[in-house]
């Protein structure tokens, strides 16, 4: 238990090392990504947010982060973001991507549990970055195995609030006990804030979310556009950037980012080959630092154009649907919106993924899948087969992709991902061919 | 226009119509398939279908009067289902204006709204069927045995007795003679004090639950059994949909299946009264859509619902691009709620 002896000088010892690589680590990726020119110039405000968030270190320590508010961590894309900006209180979302962080976790929880949880469990148990030290309650809803034995994990450093979310979202009665689930939410946050969430507060918050979602919808349409106006690892970053952003700064700059966007678009001007494969990153969420995957698939010719995670697309993909703005609608609108149209595999049955998956490949004209799966991560695992299944049928090819995040694994990944891509750049240009009727020589 | 404001504008001028009419001159019939209530007297502007097929099947007029009036009056009342199907209960109904209207009041009285579950739902769905049965054979049962009698007379409106418009919609005219006993008989008192209690809970159910009566209206049981030959009617895209449950969080007849249906094209479901507002609030391109004649009249957008003034996607679009970071300080020195966006 690293806190609890927090002033032995072994354990001082410990975080400073693990702080010191994290850094190091962090810097790396986002020079990487700073030396890349076809990066969209407003991206830099993304980055930005990063290295405030990752690189602030000791400086910048907890109190000094939202001065005079509350501040509320949440985990997954359950956690109502809506009643947090209501009650006047800041969240951020805590998921962790670091390797460092997941060697520090290793005493928190098992080795065996995917990074992300043990990434989590490091970051908070040693402090390593300011936000960090800085929450007031934790939001931890019981999604899959790993998070919901993290939130009892976690409770021995700070508040935690369990919410719990049913597994099988189908039926009428688990709705309306998620919808009790939400109100015990906003009595929370209500008591911790010490402020009533009403009508007004919670209609602006609905509506300054649904202006960041309104953003992240238009980069969605911008990636399907034809000339590939983003690469995939740019536009990932932009929206993991929310994590550790306010909202309301946070869709100012992807209005800009957008904007650029739209520029690139109408000027015709594509920042990868035509002939490249469309990949669709599937499976876990790619959590920044972890940098990685995006970038392999890219540097091997390969472009993202859309995924599926939700540390990325579908974090600010689903809005709140509001009629008349009464409370009661309100709550049941933020209540539907953060489980209905959730993709997570931890629910079951999950062929609203599959249906998703689908829609993704026919708009985003997709030639191939890499599907990740975080070492641990059982239930994305678990999916694999079915959606390699349809996949078949759409004549999409598949590449499942295991790994964390330690660094050591990207040669193997490299020929991994630079096979499956040329596989699917000849299909493609095969494909061309036959479609133009035109004799492709030997 | 948004489709919510262009529904209330036809259901204004339609309820105007329909109830105040009659002061110049306009007469539609007695074969609208809506509540136009006949009590409302000189003043309405056309009659619900409901009571002339009650007055004629009770013998009012000799035993011809059974077939010989009802045979048009039938043909055009479903000339009428089949143009505009469950459109009447939505968009034209004089006691559904009067339901959105204490909708708009509970609103104004920053009250919630309770939503039927799907059990609650299935078991009420009866009591409808009962209303119609009811309608259709208490009068017809008046005919030939008591046809002079009191208790016939008394017994030939049944469905009316009971129906709130009865006790409603005359108010809009200042009639107030309907909110009485009648004292007449025993039968008399019987159906019209239970017609009056139903008001009283037609009142409180309004104030308390979307399109309360709706779940009912046997008229609209009767437009609900045409929908499949009607022109007009609620598509999805099932394919396209992500199942998010808005359209069945925003549908004042807490019809689930709109969400949760993954296989049919046709969701113009049996309580439907394409009020549209699905459609208007569903995010995802096309997956709704309203059909005329097979010809899309309306689809869902994705720009459609960001104009939403609740959602505020609107001012997003038109707010300038700097807008919002150059309104807060990049630290976030202020708090979140205060300055961050124009309203």
């Amino acid at each position: 238990m690293p806190r609890q002896e927090d002033t032995t000088e072994e354990l001082q010892r410990r975080k400073a090392r693990f702080v010191r690589a994290l850094g190091r680590s962090t810097e790396k990726v986002l020079h990487e990504l700073e030396a890349d020119d076809r990066r969209p110039a407003t991206m830099n405000r993304f980055l930005d947010v990063l290295r405030r968030a990752f690189l602030s270190g000791e400086e910048v320590d907890g109190p000094a982060l939202h001065p005079g508010q509350k501040v509320i961590g949440t985990y997954c894309i359950m956690a109502p973001e809506e009643f947090i900006y209501a009650a006047g209180a800041v969240p951020i979302r805590l998921c962790g991507g670091s390797y460092e962080a997941a060697l520090a976790g290793d005493d928190l929880v098992p080795r065996d549990i995917c990074p992300v949880v043990r990434a989590s469990a490091g970051l908070t148990s040693f402090g390593l970055l300011p936000i960090y030290r800085r929450f007031d309650a934790v939001i931890v809803p019981t999604t899959c195995d790993g998070k919901r034995k993290l939130g009892e994990a976690l409770s021995d450093f700070l508040p935690v609030w369990m919410l719990e979310v049913p597994h099988i979202k189908e039926t009428e009665r688990s709705r309306i006990e998620w919808l009790e689930q939400i109100y015990a939410v906003k009595r929370n946050i209500e008591k911790l804030t010490c402020r009533k969430i009403n009508r007004k507060t919670l209609r602006e918050a609905i509506g300054r979310i649904a202006r960041a979602q309104y953003q992240a919808r238009r980069l969605h349409e911008l990636r399907s556009a034809d000339p590939i106006v983003v690469l995939g690892q740019h536009a990932m970053l932009a929206l993991n950037a929310y994590a550790y952003d306010t909202v309301d700064e946070w869709a100012g700059a992807m209005t800009r980012f957008n904007d650029e966007l739209e520029q690139r678009r109408r000027q015709g001007r594509s920042v990868a080959d035509k002939r490249a494969p469309r990949v669709l990153l599937a499976g876990s969420p790619v959590v920044f630092p972890n940098w990685k995957l995006p970038m392999l698939i890219e540097e091997m010719g390969g472009v993202v154009v859309i995924d599926e995670t939700c540390m990325a697309d579908r974090l600010l993909y689903d809005p709140v649907g509001v009629s008349e703005g009464s409370m009661t609608e309100m709550i049941r609108g933020i209540a539907a919106r953060l489980i209905m149209p959730c993709t997570c595999p931890s629910f079951s049955p999950n062929e609203d993924r599959m249906y998703r998956l689908r829609q993704l490949v026919e708009k985003f004209r997709v030639d191939g899948v890499i599907y990740h799966v975080l070492k641990g991560c059982m239930i994305y695992d678990f999916e694999v087969a079915r959606v390699e299944r349809m996949m078949k049928e759409a004549g999409v090819p598949l590449l499942r992709v295991e790994t964390d995040y330690n660094p050591e694994d990207v040669e193997q990944l490299r020929t991994r991902i630079e096979a499956f891509l040329e596989m699917t750049g000849a299909k493609k240009s095969e494909a061309r061919c036959e479609s133009n009727e035109i004799l492709c020589g030997n | 226009m948004r489709m919510s404001t262009l529904r209330w504008t036809v259901l204004v001028i339609a309820f105007i119509v329909l109830t105040y009419g009659g002061l110049v001159g306009i007469s539609l019939g007695d074969f609208l398939p809506t509540f136009a209530c006949w009590y409302v007297g000189e003043s309405r502007g056309g009659d619900c279908f409901l009571w002339h097929v009650q007055h004629h099947f009770s013998g009012h007029g000799g035993p011809g009067y059974l077939v010989r009036p009802n045979a048009p009056m039938l043909l055009y009342f479903f000339l009428l289902l089949l143009v505009l199907g469950k459109a009447w209960c939505g968009w034209i109904c004089p006691l559904g204006f009067i339901m959105d209207v204490l909708d708009l009041a509970r609103r104004r009285l920053n009250m919630g709204y309770l939503f039927f579950s799907q059990r609650l739902r299935a078991r009420l769905a009866p009591i409808k069927w009962v209303l119609l049965f009811l309608s259709l054979v208490v009068p017809l049962s008046c005919f030939p045995f008591f046809m002079r009698s009191q208790i016939a007379s008394d017994l030939s409106q049944p469905y009316c007795q009971w129906c709130p418009a009865k006790y409603v919609v005359p108010l809009c005219v200042g009639n107030v003679e309907e909110i009485a006993v009648n004292f007449r008989s025993g039968v008399g008192i019987f159906m019209t004090a239970v017609g009056l209690v139903v008001a009283g809970l037609f009142l409180i159910g309004a104030l308390t639950k979307r399109r309360f009566w709706c779940s009912f209206c046997p008229m609209g049981l009767v437009i609900g059994l045409c929908r499949k030959i009607s022109i007009v009617k609620l598509k999805k895209n099932c394919q396209a949909c992500t199942r998010c449950g808005i359209c069945y969080n925003v549908c004042p007849l807490d019809i689930e299946e709109i969400f949760t249906e993954r296989t049919r094209t046709n969701v113009t479901y049996q309580d439907c009264i394409l009020c549209m507002k699905c459609i208007e609030n569903c995010p995802e391109e096309g997956v709704l859509s309203a059909t005329f004649c097979g010809r899309t009249i309306y689809r869902a957008t994705q720009k459609g619902f960001f104009s939403n003034p609740v959602a505020s996607g609107r001012r997003a679009r038109q707010e300038p691009a700097v807008g919002a970071a150059d309104t807060i300080s990049a630290d976030e020195g202020e708090p979140v709620l205060s300055g961050s966006r124009p309203s």
